[in-house]
């Protein structure tokens, strides 16, 4: 299964480096990354997208939990949630394109960036499908110079303030 | 004062005694300020209140801090320069973690504006060393040297214990600022965390869970792990153990939680334990593990790991290792000296009250009969019998420590052991070259006690530039190598899955000369011993040497290490080899490939 776990990082040297290192050296690919500041400029916040069985993820965010400078964990798989992904995407056109293009991303909602023919760049922001559903459609209008996606962000629907480790990894049984 | 000095200052008011470390142009300052402090805080009868150990190769430090704490239970403190110093250091550091040893490691470090360029011994450390340590820091605030040294001894003692890595460029160590006495880092989620752990009181409910499970138990077992002597909590699994009748395996790391005298001691389980320990195992009907992880070197097979618990109990510190490899039906993670106490207060109160004494001689039935055993009448010295006689002058209170092979699981095997932090063994690495170094550390540790490093052919190889600075330093260690010329576990596994084929194991050839190689590094006692009918009384003379003291053992080059539980398979599996009685018929299951590790 698809989890996507939200970390929030105290900013300290390696800190990044020691946390995605966890996940190779356990045995785990990052599927995607996002990591940006927080209202606290000591503190990153980090999203995670990494596949695997829900026993292992659990295993893998108390393993997780053990780094020193891992503030909170979250798995946003385990409840309701919001997950957005942003695209810019870049095509190379024909004038022939340019309609079903425009069309394609007025869609979806997209916002054109760049209209001209040898560099038509439009950005979307959305749901994980419809970012991929975009990006395959889109790829098939033009030719295709570059897709930059952001990696998803993700927060919890309505007031959860417990971290999810603390709830499902409880210190007695 | 300089960024030296308040390191040095931090040592001292962390109670350090002992510095094992090696200098280097990142760490001069440092090494500096450690002489200038012992010049001028020496002791009235002359000595240094901080002695700085030198070894010969960083990783000799390493394993010499490791050794220290192991025996101690004190954080081991080693000190190395930049670069090669710290890469060398890499293995004791890792060693560490995965045995969860208390240890503050410091590394010079290139000048903070050097870093980056490639320097003349740059590395780099906290990339390198957070992947197998607790923590790293890299200081490059100055402002913020004194609270991160004190931290790093926080952090290396508290929850599971750990090693912790802090590497400080050379401008830092020679800042000029004030010392402020006191001060940490926030480490707002790790503290947090802690708490949590702290704060977890076994509860009456939890009690009650517990003991209606003891209840129910006909055949409890308990399967004490090193977290066990890591959390002071020996006395206390004793009581637990004692007060309710209840036998007691403990893994390779807690040798000594039980005393193996004891009559419901059945000493060591898992792929080299005892026969009768791994038939409790598979017997039990309700496991108590205690500090233990169910590693692979224990449950091979974790599906088929004690068959027949209907119930399995684990108390640990670290939430990541409940559930991790076999799920558990009650669990408590907490302070297990305060958490064992409780529990037992508990069952006072409830006058807890069963005898298991079916069990108790089912026990006795298991370790008669399945006793371990080896061939007592060959003409060749068989190492069983060179650690039964060692044992015999060391009575289960000397200090053992081991290199990684063979040699190691006998010395497991046949010593005894009456309290914990007396068996220091490099259990999870498996890492070769251990026991001398980690030797030289526990006598500074343990000045008065003997302490005796049992080691095999290959693993005195690989740190054997460390004999020099045991006699440097006037240690009495007594160093013992079990020569069987060659890797002798690599060959059981080649004999036993490789179809015999000795690829790089084999040793005969080799020239080396042991005794040669103890006399030239000052060793007064060197003896090579070759005769059966000589053993007692070298053992004697070597036992008794006032100093350091060398003895190689020509060994049967074809003992074996019995009984065996291959890896990936279950206990019933487990063959005994020609001279312990198996209680089933010989297996001739085979490991699958990926399995042989």
């Amino acid at each position: 299964m698809r989890h996507v776990i939200s970390v929030l990082l105290q900013n300290e040297v390696g800190a990044l480096t020691r946390m995605t290192g966890l996940f190779s050296s356990r045995g785990y690919n990052i599927d995607s990354l996002n990591v940006a500041p927080t209202d606290d400029p000591g503190v990153s916040r980090v999203t995670v997208v990494v596949s695997g069985s829900d026993a292992a993820i659990a295993q893998l965010n108390t393993q997780l939990a053990k780094l020193v400078d891992v503030l909170n964990i979250h798995d946003m798989t385990l409840g309701e949630h919001f997950e957005r992904e942003l695209v810019i995407v870049k095509l190379k056109i024909n004038a022939d394109g340019l309609t079903t293009i425009t069309a394609l991303a007025a869609d979806f909602g997209a916002d054109i960036l760049d209209d001209s023919l040898d560099s038509f760049t439009i950005q979307l922001i959305g749901r994980i499908a419809e970012v991929d559903a975009f990006v395959d459609t889109a790829s098939g209008i033009g030719k295709l110079q570059a897709v930059a996606r952001g990696g998803s962000v993700a927060v919890s629907k309505g007031e959860v303030t417990l971290s999810s480790y603390a709830k499902h990894h409880r210190l007695t049984g | 004062m300089t960024g030296a000095e308040i390191i040095v200052q931090v040592l001292a008011d962390e109670k350090v005694e002992t510095i094992f470390g090696y200098s280097g142009g990142a760490i001069l300052p440092t090494f500096d300020a450690v002489f200038r402090f012992n010049d001028q805080h020496r002791r009235a009868d002359g000595k240094s209140p901080i002695p700085l150990i030198v070894p010969a190769n960083e990783q000799g430090a390493g394993f010499m801090a490791a050794g220290y704490a192991r025996a101690s239970g004190q954080v081991g403190v080693a000190m190395v320069t930049s670069g090669p110093g710290a890469t060398n250091m890499v293995t004791p550091v890792r060693d560490s973690m995965a045995d969860s040893v208390p240890m503050v490691v410091i590394c010079g470090q290139v000048p903070t504006h050097a870093i980056g360029t490639d320097a003349f011994q740059e590395a780099p450390v906290a990339a390198i060393m957070g992947a197998v340590s607790k923590h790293v820091f890299l200081v490059t605030d100055a402002g913020r040297l004194e609270a991160t040294l004190r931290t790093a001894f926080e952090l290396a003692r508290t929850g599971r214990p750990g090693p912790v890595v802090v590497d400080i460029p050379k401008d830092v160590q020679n800042y000029e600022g004030t010392f402020a006495g006191h001060g940490q880092l926030p480490l707002t989620g790790y503290r947090h965390r802690l708490q949590a752990v702290v704060e977890n009181k076994l509860t009456d409910e939890a009690c009650e869970r517990f003991f209606t499970m003891l209840a129910e138990s006909e055949r409890p077992l308990i399967y004490a792990g090193g977290g066990v002597i890591n959390a002071n909590a020996t006395r206390d699994m004793r009581h637990l153990a004692s007060d309710y009748g209840i036998p007691v395996t403990t893994t390779l790391m807690a040798l000594g939680a039980s005393d193996t005298t004891h009559p419901l001691s059945l000493h060591m389980l898992g792929m080299h334990g005892t026969a009768f320990a791994n038939y409790a195992v598979e017997d039990c009907d309700f496991l108590i593990a205690i500090g233990a992880r169910f590693d692979d070197r224990v449950a091979g097979d974790p599906a088929r790991f004690a068959p027949n618990a209907k119930n399995i109990a684990h108390f640990d510190v670290d939430v990541s290792e409940v559930s991790k490899v076999k799920s558990v039906n009650w669990h408590h993670v907490g302070v297990l000296k305060r958490d064992l106490a409780d529990l037992l207060a508990f069952g006072k109160r409830i006058r807890f009250n069963k005898q298991f004494s079916k069990w108790h001689e089912h026990i006795a039935e298991l370790k008669h009969k399945h006793a371990m055993n080896y061939d007592r009448d060959s003409e060749l010295i068989q190492p069983y019998a060179v650690i039964e006689e060692i044992n015999r002058l060391a009575g289960g209170e000397a200090i053992i420590t081991t290199g990684v092979g063979q040699h190691q699981m006998w010395a497991a095997q046949y010593f005894d052991f009456k309290g914990p932090r007396l068996w220091l063994t490099s259990g999870s690495m498996g890492t070769m070259g251990f026991g001398l170094p980690a030797a030289i550390g526990a006598q500074f540790a343990q000045p008065s006690r003997l302490v005796i490093d049992i080691d095999g052919d290959g693993s005195m190889r690989m740190n054997i530039g460390e004999l020099e600075t045991a006699t440097t330093y006037g240690l009495p260690v007594k160093v013992v190598v079990l020569n069987n010329y060659g890797d002798g576990m690599v060959r059981q596994w080649q004999k036993l899955y490789y179809k015999g084929r000795m690829s790089g194991s084999d040793k005969s050839l080799h020239r080396k000369d042991f005794v040669k190689a103890a006399q030239a590094d000052g060793f007064e006692f060197a003896t090579k011993l070759d005769r059966k009918e000589n053993l007692p009384q070298t053992i004697k003379a070597f036992i008794e040497f006032d100093g350091p003291a060398f003895l190689e053992i020509i060994i049967d080059p074809d003992a074996g290490v019995y009984p065996m539980v291959g890896p990936g398979l279950s206990y019933d599996q487990m063959i005994t080899g020609d001279w312990i009685e198996s209680r089933v018929a010989p297996s001739d299951d085979q490991p699958g490939t990926s399995e042989m590790f």
